[in-house]
Parts: C-alpha cells; structure tokens; sequence
C-alpha cells in the first residue's frame, strides 16, 4: 500500500521528521517499507500557465505551438508535442532556467526556426506519478494562472507499504499515523467527522442481515440533494499521489475514506435500484444458484450459496465486500446515494475472492480481518465530507448484523512482559506504548488490565501485548544474551541422518557433491536405476508441470541428468554423488522416505578404464560401510533393470540387501543423452550405516613377527573372486589374520579360458613364531578350498 | 726427514685434497698421505722413533699438527665433495615445479550443503542437535499444529503442493516448522535442536524461486527463555557466518507461530547499506524469520507455556549461499555444475 507523507503529517505532527527516518520507524516495527519516493518536489518553480493561444507548427504533424501567459506579462510562445491542449487550458509551465525534480533542465531551445520558451509538462516529468499522457491539465476550481504549482502540489513523499498479514488496521493513514503516534511518542489526531441533523426526506430503510458471522455489521444511509461535482482539490491531490484516478465526487470521497480510516465503503445511485414498494430493504443473504450480477467492471458473474450478495428487494446489487453491480453504480447525475459501510467475514471473503479469481481494495482488507468498529468511523467520515463538499443532506439510516462487542481487556503482569522480552521493564515503561497506540491500560494492584484499541484486532493475549510493547520501544534496546545451556537429551527418535560421514568419505574418494530437486517427471525417474523397482511413483495433485510432477523413488536420475549438464559443458569426467530422501509410496499409509545415497562416475572410455572407474566405486562402497559401522559388504553379481548385464551386483551387508551398483545399460545412458560409459551406486543408507560409526573392540595386537605368503593360482577366466574368498574365510584357519588379492592377470602364457589370481597371505600365531612348514600347509589347505570352489589350480 | 720436509709434504697433500674432484679422488688422495700402512705421512710419523730424544717433541708436535691439518682439510673437501654430488643427483629429478597441479582425487562440497554443515558447527558449539524429519507431511503438522488453520491468511505464502490419491492425505511440507512440532512431542524440554532439510513451495523457477529449497530449523525451549537469548543467539550465529563486522538489525514483523515475532537482516553486502540492485534498494538484506514460540503452539507439543517458553527461527541456506558466494540464480545450485561444485 502507498501512503502519503504530507497526509500523514494531517494526522500525527511530523514537522522535524525525515522521510527516512519515518520509514525506518515504521520498518523496524513491523510495518516494512519498501520504497520512499519524492513527490511534487521543487514544484514552486514551475508555474500555472494559461494557454491564450494554440496552433499547429509549420511543416509538423504532431508539434504544437502554445502561447502562454502568465498575468502581467507576455503571453510567450511554447512548443509542445501533447495533443491534449485547447484554448483557455491551465497548464503547468516550466519557464528557462527552470530545475525539474526529475533532474531535467529547461531551457530556450529553437525548434523549427522558433524559439521555445521552456516547456509545458506531463505529470511524470514533474515527479508526479508516471503518467506521460499528455500534458497535466489543472482544474479553473483549484488552480489560476501565475500561481507556483506547489501551491497545488505540495511537497511530499510516497511509502510504499509490505502491511504485515494481521495487520489491516494498517491499511490506512490513519492506521498508519496511530502507529507513528507511538513511535514518536506525539499526538494521535483523529480525522475530522460531524453528525449533521438528519432531514426526514428520502424512502423508509430498512437492512436485513440473513447471518451476523457473514456480515456482523451493516450500516446503511441515504444521502440526498447531492450535486456529484469534482472532490475538493486536497483529496483529488492525494488520491493522485497514492496512485488512484479521479472518478467523481462522490466515488472519490468513498476512495478517500477507505485509504484514509481503512474502512471500505460503497455508495449506490438511490435512484437506480429498484424502486422500493414501501421502504427500501437492504438485504445481506448467500447468492443462489442461477443468479448473476453484471458488475463495475463490465463482467457478468455467476453467484452460488459460498457467495454473500448484497441485495435490495432480494435482487442482487453487488458482491459483498468485492464488487458493486454495474446497474446502481454511480453517475456523473446521481443526486442520491445509499451509503454502506459494513464488515463482512474474513474468511468468506477469501474464498470468494479466489473463487471468483478477483481481489479489490476492499477485498484485501476484509480478507485481513478487518475491525467492524471502523464501519462507523468510516460512514461518518464520508457523511462529515459529503455534507461539507458536495452539498448532501442526510436522510434516514438503518443497520443490521450483530450488536458490537467492545474489545475485550487483558489482564496481563507487567513482569510477564518483562520476562518474555528479557529487559527489566518498570510498570510505567510497560504501560507507556500501550496507551501510545490508543490502548487502555488500568492498573490492579501489580497487574494491568489493558483494553487494545477497538481497530486491532490482532491483541488478545499477554503475548500480543508483550510484542506491542516490544516493537514500539524497538528491539534494538532489548539486550542480547543466550540462554542459559542446561542438559538437553539427545533426540534419539529424530536422529539426523548419516548425512556428514557419507559427504566427507564420498569427497574424499574424489566425488563432488550434488543436490538436486525431489521433484521428477516419473517416466525419466522410471528409466533410471534405481534400488526399488516396478512401484507406482507418488504424484502430485497441482504439479507446476509433468517434469516436476512426481516424487523421486531414486537418486539416479536427477545424477544422470546433472551428468548429461556437464558433459555438454565440455567436462569428460563427472564423479558425483548425491544424498537424500526418496519417496516410496504405499497406499494410503504415510509414504517411505528411505535416505538415500548415489554415486556416478562418467567418463567416455575403455571397457578396461571403466571397469577400473567401477571397481574404485565399489572399494569407495565398503570404505563407507565401515566408516559407518555398517559392517563388511558383499557384492552379488545380479542381472538389474537398466544396468549392464555383465557388470552389475547387489550390495550386501550382513543378510541386508542394501544397494546396487553396475555400469548404466548404454540404451539407458543413451536416453538421458550420456556419452560413454557411466559407473553407477544408489544405496539406502537408514538402518544401515551410524553417523559415528559403531564403537570398535580393540583386537589382540600379537608381538610375534607375521608370516607373509603369497599363492598365485589359475582360475576359469569367469571365475568369482568374490565366493572364491568367502570359502577360504569359512576354512577358519586360526592362523590366517588377512587374506588380500594383489593381482589378476591375462596372459598367453597362461592359455585360452583362464586367468591369474595371486593372493597374499598374512599368517601369525599369538605366541610364537610359524615355520615355513606350517606356512606351506596352510597355503596347501586354502590351495585346495580354491580347488574346489572355484576350479583354481597352482600356478 | 725434518720438520721442513713434513711441511713441504702437507703442502703438497693439501693441495692435492684442494685439486680432487670427486670422493673417489679424494679417497686416493686420503691413502696416499694419511692411508694406515704407507701413507707419506702416515710413515713420516714413523720417523720419530730414528730421531734424537731431544728433536722428538718438537718434531712429534709438527707432526700432529701436520696431520690434523690434513684431516681436517680432507673432512672438509669431502663435504663439499658430497653435497655437490646430491646437487647433482637432484638436479637429474627435476620437476616443473610451477605446474598448476590439482589432485583429481578430491571432491567437492554443494555450496548448500556444506553451508548446512557450517550452520551445524555454529549452532553445535552452543549446544544444538541437529535433528532430521520427515519431507512429507499432514496439513495437521504442517499447517494447524502451528497454528493455521484452514483458510489462515497466512497460508497465501505457503502454496503448498498436494499429493495425489491414494496418498492424497500427504503434502510435501512448506517449512521445517513441523519438526519443531514432532521434537515437542518426542521429547520434553529443555530442547535445543536444529534442523536442516529440504521443503517445497508452488513457485515456477526463476532467477529467486527453485520450487525445492532448503531451510534451517531452530527450537530452543526451556525454564525463562527470552526474547533477549533470540537476539542474543540470532546475533552470534548471524556473526558467524557473515562476520563480525557485518551489521544486523531485528524488525518486528508477523508469524501465526511465533508472538512476539522478528526478522533478521543483515546489512547488503554489495552496496553496504547504500541500496543497490541485489538488495532491491533497501540497503538489507532478509535472512531469517523467528520469534517467541506461540503458546498455542507449546501446548499443542505438549509444553506447559505457563511454566515454559521457547524461541524458533528459519532461515534460508540458499538464499544465504547466493549472497555469499555472489550468486546470481538461485536455479543455478541445482545443477550441479562441476564449475560452480569445484570452488567449495
Ligand atoms: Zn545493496
């Protein structure tokens, strides 16, 4: 919302207050400001000019040439491209040697062989708003000529208001200077309202309000014997300067009114509503099926039970607290008007505003809650200015909706505020802003029984007042401590994933770390590989597009995408991984988000080099598992969904399928638009790995030397290293401490159909030193286990 | 032999030992003179025994002076001798030691994610969990717990996205707010928690919306929590990671969770208060949202507000990583870019 400094100053007293410094206050206490902007500034040096003189420069089709004058002197010619002049035009003229706000400096210039007298000017290069129509015409009610525009635009400046969601009492002057009343400890200055004696003339009234939680106040008042002139000159001015057009006295005076107290109003043509039997009946009812309202902006809609219709003699006549119906809409020729200024339910109005996809003024301050004790501020208000300037008369009135309740007191403890904000506050201190907003503050004994002012209607606890308290003292004066640390218990049952251990380990094994978004189109995240196969993807309701449209069930594809980024940005290897929730849905039931971790390593290369990428990934897989507790991991050769038929396996930990890992099937890099070969994990890491590892026991650490032995064997070329190790960990040889494979070979010397494996040996005994001889008999024993198991024969 | 003869003998050694260019040499030169069985001086020393009593101590002094001299000088040459050697040596090793090597090996930190990581260790060393919850939520944890109900104003910020049927009961959770809610009702206070994680709003993605975020959760409830330990702890985590010189300012401002409630700015770091593009000329620049938990909100966690209080916070890793590392899209940290991953 814009407001106006200088109509603020109407208000409150801001003499000696920079805009900035206002804007700060009222930043720093809520109500932010966005913008401040210079209005009508360094006007006093243009001057009100009258056009005596208008024709067409030579040779030109869109040049004007204007003669001009000012009283007691020459009428001066000017040059002028706006084709809005006419004869006997006031208009604002900068004369030579004139500065404008906007920085411009005006000079004699010749255009066309003739010498222009400075300018005549549109209202933005005045710095009044940014209307560049055309000239600004002035009114012969407001304005003469020779006059210092400033006299008609004083100097101001515009805040552009964020009012915070709670707060429609702030969305309004009035608001706005009981606020700045407080901050500034000054003066509050109500806007000036009468009740003039009310003549008899006009139809009886009467307002019917089917539900007071719909509408719990309705005023209505006829107005008579009005003559819809101009408003005056200071409310046309502000409405301008806060953004809004001319539309009439009698619209214009209900504008002002509603940026003014905050309470929206609207003024049907008496005269245009149905004519009433006996008396006028006002009803507030829901809209019914089939009926419609054409409405101000020209737009036919259709009305149902959610919608709450204003209606006289049952027929609508507008959407309540939205939009007036175009058939009683005020005219330049309306003498008449029925006034409203009523309250309708929030909430009711929110949802018709959505459903009807349109939101006014008015509406936006419904929507907030609006106090029904400004209804009556804002009919007198417009009543007060009616009467004044466009000669009303007031005739009779009626009301409807449920009797106000007064704001309810509070009874609060000044130290309870005291306690909340953490400052030492006096009862005094406390009660000080309280009543500098306009509240009532009573002291009981050492309590306060404090009454918030009727127009908020976001106060009604201790808190709430605590928080006034606060911000109107301003919360740089609150000291900044910490509180004191007692002992928290971990919370086991939220316990944060292995998020830190799998990032340090991944990057230290040479992979950078990615995020991406949950959001997936599932038929991309259904040609990933992926851990969980063939489950319907969770979709969702109001998807922002099919790309974003489903929750991830893996992490694959999101890397795989982000591997296809960067390949087309010229990297040849791309080593990421990616940690997170994925989404396993199940029914109706509260879906799984099993945490996951991926990894990716993507080089265009060898089958050989990616094999080597692939094993690397796989020791990167069992560092992880033992950093984390998680145990040794086994890994079973598998045939899997989108993975390379010959290169793929299933991560094993203890009896857990925890993973799976393999080279991307080429049909499936080719469809995320990958080139080369792309060495892939995706594990779930829940349940199975511990942030800090699982606390370790502390082997016995023998002094007797370790015999080393190494066994070089031949094996079937398809033979598995994997079974071929287990079984010689199953032989139980007590003196076996480790057995490493340090090699696998090809050779022709070997011959077709087999390959080399040597495998070291590390032997030791607890108490002494082992003989070749036991070395040889152990060799022997897992010689044979080989023999067995995977058809290996010495080498 | 004389003792003159002796000193024309060292001369002639010493300047041998000066002339050896290499060990090998030198050792020649060593057996020559000083070599155990036939050294020249070795068996002029020898001589000693042929000389009349009265010429011995003379002689024997020249003698010892002559071959420590000679040691000493061979000492010397050796050293130099050796080192010149390893010069050598080293010199056929040669690396080109301006190569702008950078190990392939290591991998790098997501900006979001190691600025969680930072944010953790901050709020650790003041006694914080971080703690992790669920991404998909109920509208009773996310919305009404907290404080909004159904068509709460409020709610307009947080355009949620809705699961379909048959889960059609889930959305996907607008803040991390509802962690605060679960920690409440897992756990009695004292509580000190923070929680990081990942939340979804409606936006179409633009250079300042991604519809997946991040957010950091904060909770801290206990016996005479204060509005002055929220500033107190906003301002030291604020400090932290954005400096110590770096200004911040508390503004009041609304949450249906929280009353009192305040944002955090911290002043521009581009314009330095002045107002520039990137802080939307207003000179700061928004980071976190917090306030004194809602009483409401307490005791639907369970926590007696009577007895109680707490404060919460949230802000946003994101936003926070984009004016710290000067970027300009925010789109921009989900795609990981190798470019962008390899400056963290
Ligand atoms: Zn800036």
């Amino acid at each position: 919302m814009r407001v106006s400094h200088e109509w603020l100053g109407e208000m409150v007293e801001l003499e000696g207050v920079e805009p900035a410094q206002v804007a700060e206050l009222l930043t720093l206490s809520g109500t932010e400001v966005e913008k401040v902007t210079a209005y009508g500034l360094g006007l006093d040096r243009v001057l009100v000019g009258e056009v005596v003189g208008l024709r067409r420069v030579e040779g030109s089709d869109h040049l004007f040439l204007a003669n001009v004058a000012v009283p007691g002197q020459e009428p001066r010619e000017v040059i002028c491209g706006a084709d809005n002049l006419f004869l006997g035009a006031l208009v604002p003229w900068a004369r030579p040697g004139t500065r404008l706000p906007i920085g411009l400096e005006i000079g004699r210039k010749r255009l066309r062989g003739i010498w222009s007298e400075g300018m005549l000017c549109a209202p933005d290069e005045l710095g009044l708003g940014s209307d560049h129509d055309g000239v600004l015409i002035l009114s012969p009610d407001d304005a003469e000529a020779g006059m210092p525009l400033d006299r008609l635009y004083p100097a101001d400046h515009l805040y552009e208001l964020e009012v915070l969601s709670n707060r429609a009492d702030c969305l309004s002057h009035w608001g706005v200077a009981r606020e700045l009343a407080a901050l500034l400890s000054r003066p509050l200055r109500d806007p000036e309202t009468s009740r003039p004696t009310r003549s008899a003339s006009g139809p009886a009234l009467r307002v019917n309000v089917a539900s007071s939680t719909d509408c719990p106040v309705y005023l209505a008042e006829v107005l008579t014997g009005i003559r819809n002139v101009p408003a005056p000159a200071f409310v046309r001015r502000r409405l301008a300067a806060i953004g809004q057009r001319s539309l009439g006295g009698i619209v214009d005076l209900a504008n002002y009114v509603m940026f003014e107290i905050g309470q929206p109003l609207h003024t049907f043509d008496l005269n245009r509503l149905p004519a009433p039997e006996q008396e006028l009946e006002v009803g507030v009812r829901r809209g019914r099926h089939g009926e419609s309202i054409s409405c101000l902006d020209g737009v036919r809609r259709e009305l149902d039970p959610e919608t709450l219709v204003i209606t006289v003699g049952d027929a609508p006549q507008a959407v309540a607290g939205l939009i007036g119906g175009e058939a009683s809409a005020v005219g330049a020729d309306t003498a008449q008007v029925l006034l409203e200024a009523a309250n309708f339910n929030w909430a009711r109005l929110r949802s018709t505003s959505r459903r009807l996809r349109l939101r006014t003024e008015a509406s936006g301050r419904f929507e907030r809650q609006l106090s029904p004790h400004l209804a009556r501020v804002g009919a007198d208000r417009f009543i007060h200015l009616a009467v004044r300037h466009l000669g009303a008369t007031l005739g009779p009135r009626a009301e409807g909706g449920a009797p106000l309740t007064p704001a309810a007191a509070i009874r609060c403890d000044p130290r309870r505020i005291s306690a909340i904000l953490g400052m030492e506050l006096s009862p005094v201190a406390v009660a000080g802003p309280l009543r500098r907003l306009q509240f009532e503050v009573r002291e009981e004994g050492a309590e306060m029984l404090v009454t918030p002012s009727p127009y908020r209607t976001d106060v009604a606890t201790a808190v709430d007042l605590a928080e006034e308290v606060g911000r109107i003292i301003g919360y740089q004066e609150v000291p900044g401590t910490l509180p004191p640390l007692r002992q928290a218990p971990p919370l086991e049952a939220l316990a944060e994933p292995v998020a830190r251990l799998t990032s340090t380990t991944c990057r230290a094994a040479g992979f950078s770390e990615a995020v991406s978004l949950s959001l997936v189109s599932s038929e991309r995240d259904g040609l990933a590989p992926r851990l969980i196969g063939d489950l319907a993807h969770l979709e969702l309701a109001n998807p922002l597009s099919a790309q974003l449209g489903s929750l991830r069930q893996g992490l694959l594809q999101g890397l795989l995408q982000s591997a296809h980024h960067n390949q087309a940005r010229g990297q040849d290897r791309v080593c990421l991984f990616e940690q997170g929730a994925a989404f396993w849905a199940r029914g109706q039931e509260r879906p799984e988000e099993p945490w996951m971790l991926a990894l990716l390593d993507l080089a265009d290369d060898t089958a050989e080099d990616g094999a080597a990428r692939l094993r690397h990934l796989m020791a990167l897989i069992a560092s992880l598992s033992s950093a984390g507790g998680g145990g040794a991991v086994e890994f079973r050769p598998v045939a899997w969904p989108a993975l390379h038929r010959a290169r793929a396996a299933e991560v094993w930990a203890g009896s857990q399928l925890r993973g799976i890992v393999g080279e991307v099937a080429r049909p499936v890099a080719d469809a995320f638009d990958v080139r080369g070969r792309v060495e892939v994990a995706e594990l779930r890491l829940d349940g199975w790995l511990k942030p800090g590892g699982r606390p370790g026991q502390a082997p016995p650490l023998p002094r007797t030397p370790a015999l080393v032995l190494d066994l070089s064997v031949t094996v079937p070329i398809r033979a598995l290293l994997g079974p071929g190790l287990q079984a010689i960990r199953a032989l139980g040889l007590p003196e076996l401490e480790l057995v490493t494979p340090i090699d696998e070979y090809l050779g022709d010397q070997l011959g077709p159909g087999v390959k080399g494996w040597t495998l070291r040996l590390r032997l030791r005994h607890p108490e002494r030193t082992l003989t070749t001889s036991e070395g040889d008999a152990a060799r022997q024993a897992i010689l044979r286990v080989l023999e067995r198991e995977v058809g290996a024969r010495a080498r | 032999m004389t003792p003159v003869d002796l000193q024309e003998l060292t001369a002639m050694a010493l300047e041998e030992i000066a002339r050896a260019d290499s060990l090998e040499r030198l050792d020649e030169v060593r057996l020559r003179y000083l070599g155990r069985r036939d050294g020249l001086v070795t068996l002029a020393g020898q001589r000693l025994r042929e000389l009349a009593p009265e010429q011995r101590a003379a002689f024997g002094q020249e003698f010892n002076r002559a071959s420590g001299q000679l040691r000493s000088a061979l000492e010397t040459r050796q050293r130099q001798l050796a080192a010149g050697e390893e010069e050598q040596r080293e010199d056929g090793e040669w690396v080109d030691m301006s190569h702008p090597f950078r190990s392939p090996e290591q991998g790098h930190s997501h900006p979001v994610a190691g600025l969680i990581r930072e944010i953790e260790d901050i709020f650790a060393f003041l006694g914080y969990q971080s703690v992790a919850g669920p991404e998909l939520e109920d509208d009773q944890h996310n919305f009404q717990l907290l404080n909004m109900p159904p068509e709460h104003p409020a709610r307009d910020s947080h355009d949620t996205f809705y699961l379909s049927p048959p889960a059609g009961g889930w959305l996907y959770r607008t803040h991390t707010s509802p962690v605060q809610m679960r920690a409440m009702l897992a756990s009695p206070p004292p509580l000190r928690i923070i929680v990081p994680g990942k939340v979804a709003r409606r936006d179409n993605p633009d250079p300042t919306h991604t519809p997946v975020f991040h957010q950091v959760e904060g909770l801290c409830v206990d016996r005479g929590v204060t509005l002055g330990d929220l500033k107190g702890t906003l301002e030291y985590v604020i400090r932290a990671l954005f400096g110590r010189e770096r200004r911040v300012r508390l503004r009041a401002s609304f949450f249906p969770y929280t009353e009192p409630s305040l944002e955090a700015d911290v002043a521009c770091a581009v314009c330095q208060g002045a107002g520039c593009r990137t802080c939307l000329q207003k000179g700061w620049i928004e980071i976190l949202g917090s306030g004194m938990v809602h009483p409401a909100v307490l005791r639907n966690g369970g926590v007696d507000p009577e007895t109680h209080s707490g404060f919460a916070f949230g802000m946003g890793p994101d936003r926070i990583a984009v004016l710290r590392y000067g970027l300009s899209d925010l789109r921009d940290l989900y795609e990981n870019d190798l470019r962008l991953l390899e400056c963290f």
